[in-house]
């Protein structure tokens, strides 16, 4: 199928709310990080929010490393 | 979401920490193991912070999560922290990004030009469209002899132009991004706005590809460099404030 549109893609093909509602961007130690719900009560590490260098060297939040929810 | 906590779990092949996961939160198990935590020594004392601009700068429409963006809400924020802090001295800015929103980019790009602390920016891969009012926005600008820089005008997409007031919003949009650059950066508008426009250089649109030194040569970016140069500028920028303050206070 080839498109001759002028349309965004997003717009011919929305995206599902399901799809957004899996990344998250929550709070570890004082660090904003974004986290992929991949399995039900299963979050990983997808990307870090921060300014600070220092934080990307940081084990606890390497990406791919599994977040526990606690409420 | 705020009420909700977060803890990172011990990576799951580590056998000594099995079996601990129902314990408060991953520092305090790593201090009952341990003694210690292993947070990198420099953590708080980092004087230059960094600020990555990454894919798409994202506006008011939000992307869906496949595409990698820089999301102004969690920007500005980190900019207002910067400013504040005073145990941060620089701010190094890393652009590798294929433009996006403009005036989400121009939000950002006004917010680093009024930062009281130096800032240095280093295009790295690209810094198309939006991005190149964000690396003219610090106070000295580096490029890679690799990186690209597309300009060209602003434009929709998925938008027909219906009635010439639509055009005339456009223009102004873009008056903005030229007014924005030549005042940051030694280029000419005439020579910006000839970039802008010039046709046969992105085989059937308009506008111009810069290349690492041409970029330089246009005066839009200060030096050709990488980040080895970059930070060296940076710190050599902090000292000279440092000095100046010192004098002021005597």
């Amino acid at each position: 199928m080839i498109l001759y549109t002028t349309m965004p893609q997003e717009l011919i093909f929305p995206t599902e709310e399901s799809v957004f509602q899996k990344q998250n961007i929550v709070e570890i130690n004082g660090v904003s990080v974004l986290v992929n719900e991949e399995r039900p009560g299963e979050h990983y590490i997808v990307r870090i929010l921060s300014s600070n260098p220092a934080d990307y060297l940081n084990d606890q939040f390497s990406p791919g490393q599994k977040v526990t929810m606690m409420r | 979401m705020d009420i909700e906590r977060y803890i990172t779990n011990e990576k799951p092949n580590e056998n000594e920490e099995k079996g601990n996961e129902a314990k408060g939160s991953g520092l305090i198990e790593k201090i009952q193991q341990l003694g210690q935590t292993n947070v990198p020594q420099m953590s708080n004392d980092s004087k230059i912070h960094c600020l990555t601009i990454v894919g798409q700068i994202e506006g008011h429409m939000q992307l869906p999560p496949q595409n990698k963006t820089t999301k102004y809400e969690h920007v500005i924020p980190q900019i207002v922290a910067i400013e504040q802090n005073p145990k941060i001295e620089g701010l190094l800015v890393i652009l590798n990004t294929v433009g996006g929103d403009v005036e989400a980019g121009l939000a950002i790009s006004e917010m680093l030009a009024s930062l009281s602390k130096p800032t240095v920016s280093i295009v790295l891969g690209g810094g198309h469209s939006i991005g190149v009012p964000i690396a003219v926005s610090c106070n000295y600008s580096f490029v890679a002899e690799t990186a690209t820089m597309t300009i060209h005008p602003v434009r929709l997409t998925g938008l027909v132009i219906g009635v010439p007031q639509t055009f005339e919003y456009l223009d102004k949009m873009q008056d903005r991004v030229v007014n924005f650059v030549t005042k940051h950066s030694n280029i000419t508008e005439d020579k910006f706005k000839e970039l802008m426009f010039s046709k046969g250089n992105l085989t059937r649109d308009i506008g111009t590809n810069v290349v690492g030194a041409d970029a330089v040569k246009y005066g839009l970016i200060d030096e050709v460099g990488g980040v080895g140069q970059a930070i060296k500028k940076l710190n050599d920028l902090i000292e000279e404030r440092n000095s100046k303050e010192g004098q002021m206070l005597q």
